[in-house]
This record gives structure tokens, sequence and C-alpha cells, in this order.
């Protein structure tokens, strides 16, 4: 009962986080709106925010199929970007050799365009759903693996020294010291890569592929069909957006010292008490 | 000799330099505690202190001397000893109750003896009603008293205490000496303290070793007999300004660079 007061003072200081940006929004959409028709600009150059809106709509079914394939590219290439990246950084932040000898050649494979490498991967692992994982994870994985470099070496030596004095073993050290002081940067890093898995996916797509929202944009745009594109853009959108918001949502329960405890777990300390 | 808890002979240590020069931080230090005692040693800053302790908690090896824990050789052996470093270092994520176990957690003792033998402390230590708050909510006392009290259920018989009160203000930190004194009584632990602050030394401490600058040698010790339980007033009686004078004039009569 005591909680009903500082609740209802969130939810209304979360109305006001919302209005600002939503509002700006629905500005740039408007004027979006009465530019494209006040010009008379042709609708394969711009097509107004109704008639995406209508496409969507119209056209939900194929886009929300390819959607579902472009999905499973995204969610493969992202557990795969995080399960390289962890691996990855462990090897960097544990071995002098292996920083100075590789870490150099995964910053040199960041600098190769990735719609270059697109096609070569198709013709290594053919024309299926392996090359465009491979080309999401090849986008995702770089920024990750920094970010879990730089959270894994985020304590001080100090609290090594600590642990060292009650005969730690390096095990624990890992686990009950280097990844829980690491957490922040690891989460960091997993927010911008849920982006890049995104964009990943779509180029792979685009590339070489016969399915997927990439694969229905290209088409589309050679055939100017530029209303579904943008169809297909905002869905995406949309869609990385909520992947992002989940990704932070995981990152306030996963730190309750920082973000204070989640609803659920108040929920439940209150039942149990 | 056989009555010694720790005893610490002949210790010499120095660094490397990036050069490969050696940079002698201990020149020649000689210590003996009997159990229960709590002795403080004192010194000029960066003279070798903090170098010492990581020495005696098995962190460094010196390049000469032995350091014996009920006459048993514990020369680069880290968990022999308990040792409470300079910040609180308490981990940001874990709770109290989380923080002040992590001793035995480390160790693979039984972890729910350990949180009841903790419950039961925090009341002592000031904590109650804090076991499942984070460190970031607790004031500076506190936050060094769940130090402490992780420091004692680390269940060694030695604590090495290292400045433990030097960022905190005046008042807490002489609340903390009297609260202190009354925890190594009842707790029955032997205790060093490193610390610039005569006072804390001569209030707390049973003897007092006064250290040179780098390279650290012992310049004297003085004995403080002065009758337990001591309570705050003690501070201002002639024979605590006498003992306090004397561990005074062993720092300044140590010579200087």
């Amino acid at each position: 009962m005591t909680l009903a007061k500082p609740r209802r003072w969130k939810v209304w200081s979360r109305s006001k986080d919302v209005t600002a940006p939503l509002l700006l929004f629905i500005a740039i959409v408007a004027a979006w709106e009465t530019l494209v028709r006040s010009l008379a600009v042709p609708g394969y150059v711009l097509p107004p925010p109704s008639q995406i809106a209508i496409e969507i709509v119209r056209d939900r079914g194929i886009i929300f199929d390819q959607l579902l394939t472009t999905l499973f590219e995204i969610a493969c290439g992202y557990a795969l970007s995080v399960l390289v990246g962890f691996c990855l950084s462990i090897l960097i932040v544990y071995s002098s050799a292996f920083r100075r000898g590789v870490l150099p050649l995964i910053v040199a494979s960041q600098t190769i365009p990735v719609i270059a490498m697109a096609p070569i991967l198709v013709i290594w692992f053919g024309y299926n759903s392996a090359p465009r994982i491979i080309i999401t994870a090849l986008v995702a994985f770089f920024p990750l693996t920094i970010s879990f470099v730089t959270g894994l070496q985020a304590i001080g030596p100090e609290f090594i020294d600590f642990f060292r004095s009650l005969n730690a073993s390096e095990i624990q050290i890992f686990f009950k010291l280097r990844l829980p002081a690491a957490l922040p940067n690891i989460f960091g890093g997993l927010k911008v890569a849920t982006t890049l898995a995104v964009i990943g996916a779509t180029i792979g797509e685009w590339v070489g592929a016969s399915a997927g929202l990439g694969y229905l944009m290209a088409q589309d745009t050679a055939q100017l069909n530029t209303a579904r594109v943008f169809a297909a853009l905002v869905v995406l959108g949309a869609f990385g957006m909520a992947f992002f918001a989940a990704v932070g949502l995981i990152e306030r329960w996963s730190m309750p010292w920082v973000y204070g405890q989640p609803f659920f777990a108040r929920m439940w300390q209150s039942r149990a008490a | 000799m056989s009555d010694a808890r720790l005893l610490i002979s002949n210790l010499k240590f120095a660094y490397t330099a990036e050069s490969g020069r050696a940079i002698p931080a201990i020149d020649q230090v000689d210590i003996k505690l009997r159990p229960n005692d709590f002795v403080s040693l004192i010194g000029p800053s960066g003279c070798g202190k903090s170098t010492l302790f990581n020495i005696i908690a098995g962190l460094l090896v010196p390049d000469a001397g032995a350091v014996a824990l009920d006459g048993v050789d514990i020369l680069g052996r880290p968990g022999s000893v308990a040792y409470m470093m300079q910040r609180d270092l308490l981990l940001p994520w874990r709770t109290v109750l989380e923080n002040v176990t992590l001793g035995p957690e480390l160790a693979g003792r039984p972890l729910a003896k350990a949180k009841a033998a903790a419950r039961n402390l925090l009341r002592r230590f000031g904590l109650e009603g804090f076991e499942n708050a984070y460190p970031a909510t607790l004031s500076g006392g506190m936050r060094q008293r769940a130090a402490l009290l992780r420091t004692i259920l680390c269940e060694r018989p030695v604590i090495l205490l290292d400045e433990p009160f030097g960022a905190l203000d005046a008042l807490t930190r002489a609340a903390m000496h009297e609260w202190l004194a009354g925890v190594q009584r009842e707790f029955q632990r032997t205790m060093i303290l490193i610390t610039h602050d005569p006072d804390e030394a001569v209030f707390l401490s049973d003897r007092v070793y006064v250290a040179t600058q780098r390279p650290m040698r012992i310049a004297g010790t003085v004995d403080i007999d002065l009758a337990p339980p001591r309570q705050r007033d003690v501070t201002m009686t002639p024979a605590f300004l006498d003992r306090k004078r004397t561990v005074l004039e062993l720092l300044h009569s140590a010579p200087t660079r």
C-alpha cells in the first residue's frame, strides 16, 4: 500500500518522458506529409507517411512473412556475435600474446566493407541463411568484443589484490569479480550490437537472398516500389527499437544495485515477508 | 620465541624498476606479535608500510627474511591472515550480507552457517537493518564497519589493518577507535594497524612500532602500558601524552630526505 504513491509518481514522470519525443515525431511526420503533398513529389521518389502506412496495412502478410526470415537471421547472428565476442574478449584479457597478435587482425577485419564480403560468403556457404547469419555476426561482434574487454578490465587492481589475499582462484576472480564489474560495459556493447545486427541481416539479404526484408527492399527498389521499401524500413525500425528496449530491460533487471530492485522482485519480497 | 603468534624477522624487499634497477623498499624489519596483541606501525607516507602488509598477506615475496604464523612459514601463501585494505573494497553488486560473507564463500565453507554468524554480528557492527542494502547506500563509517566485519568473518587469527579510518572525518574516526578497541577485546584477534595518526596508534595499541623513511627500518618501539578498557578521555591524561611524545620524537628523529 505504501508503494502506491511512488509508483504513481513514476508513471506520471514516465508519461512526461514520452510526451516530448512523441510530439517531435508527430511534427516530423506532419511536416513530411505536408511537404510531399504541397511540392507534389512523385511517390517513387519519396512517398508520404500516409501512403507508407497504407502499404504496411495492405501488404502486412508479405511484410511479416519476410520479417520472420530476417528475425531468425538477426537472432542467430546476434547470438553468434555474443558468443564469439565473449570468447575473444577472454582470450584478449588473459593472453598478452593473443592481444598483441590477433587484436590487430580483428581491427583490420573491421575495415573490410561487409558489402564486399557478402557475395564471397554466399559463394562459400551457399544460397541459404548461413552467410547472412555470418554477416550479421561479423557486423555486430566487434563493438561487443571491445566492450567486453573494457568491462573485464574495469575492476581496480586493488580488488584483485584483495581477492588474492583471500586466496581466491582465478576462476573465482573471474566470476565473482571481473564479470559482475563488467556488466555495465557488457550491456553497453549488447545494446549497440542490437542495431548493428539488424543492419547486418538486412545487408546480407540485400546482397544475396531469396527471402527476408532486405531481399524485399532490394526487389522493390529495383521496381521503384518506394512506398513498400519505406514500409519495410518502418517495420524493421520498430523491431530494432523493441530489440534495443528489451536488452535495456534485461540490463535494468541484471543490475539492481544500479537501478533498484525490479518490480517483480519487490512483489516477491513483500509476499515472502 | 614460541609464544609468538606472528613473527616477522630480518625482512628485506626491493622493487625492480622498469630500468631494471632495484629500488629498496624495506631495509630491515623485525616485528613480533603475541596472541591478542594490538600493534601499530606508524611512519611517514610512502615508507613501505603497505609493501610490508602485502608481504605478510602473501601477495609479495621478500628478498630475504621470514614471516611465521604460529611457527609456520607463510611467505607467499595468501589466505593465512585477514587483510583489510585502505579502501573498504566492498563489492557494489553485493548486499551487505553477501559482502561480509565473502571470505567463507571463497574458502568454500558452508554459506548458510556464515550468513547466520554474520546476521548475529550485524547489530554489534552497527549494520542492523542494512543486511540487504547495497554498499552505495551506506555512510563512510558503515562501509568501514562492514569491511571490518567481512575481515573478522574470514576467521583468521591475525588481522592486518591498513589505514582503515584514513578517509573518515575526525568525529567518526574517534568513535570508530573506541568501537574497534571493544571489537578487538571481544573477538580476541591479533591485529596490526598501519597509521599516520599518533593519537590513533597510542590509543589503540599495546605497542607502537615507529618506521623510518623508505627504505623502511624500525626506528624504535614504544610500549603503551595504559590499562584497558581505554575511554576517549584517556587521550588527555599525562601518561597518554607522554607515550605520544615518545612516538613523535622517534618519528622526527628518523632521518628525512
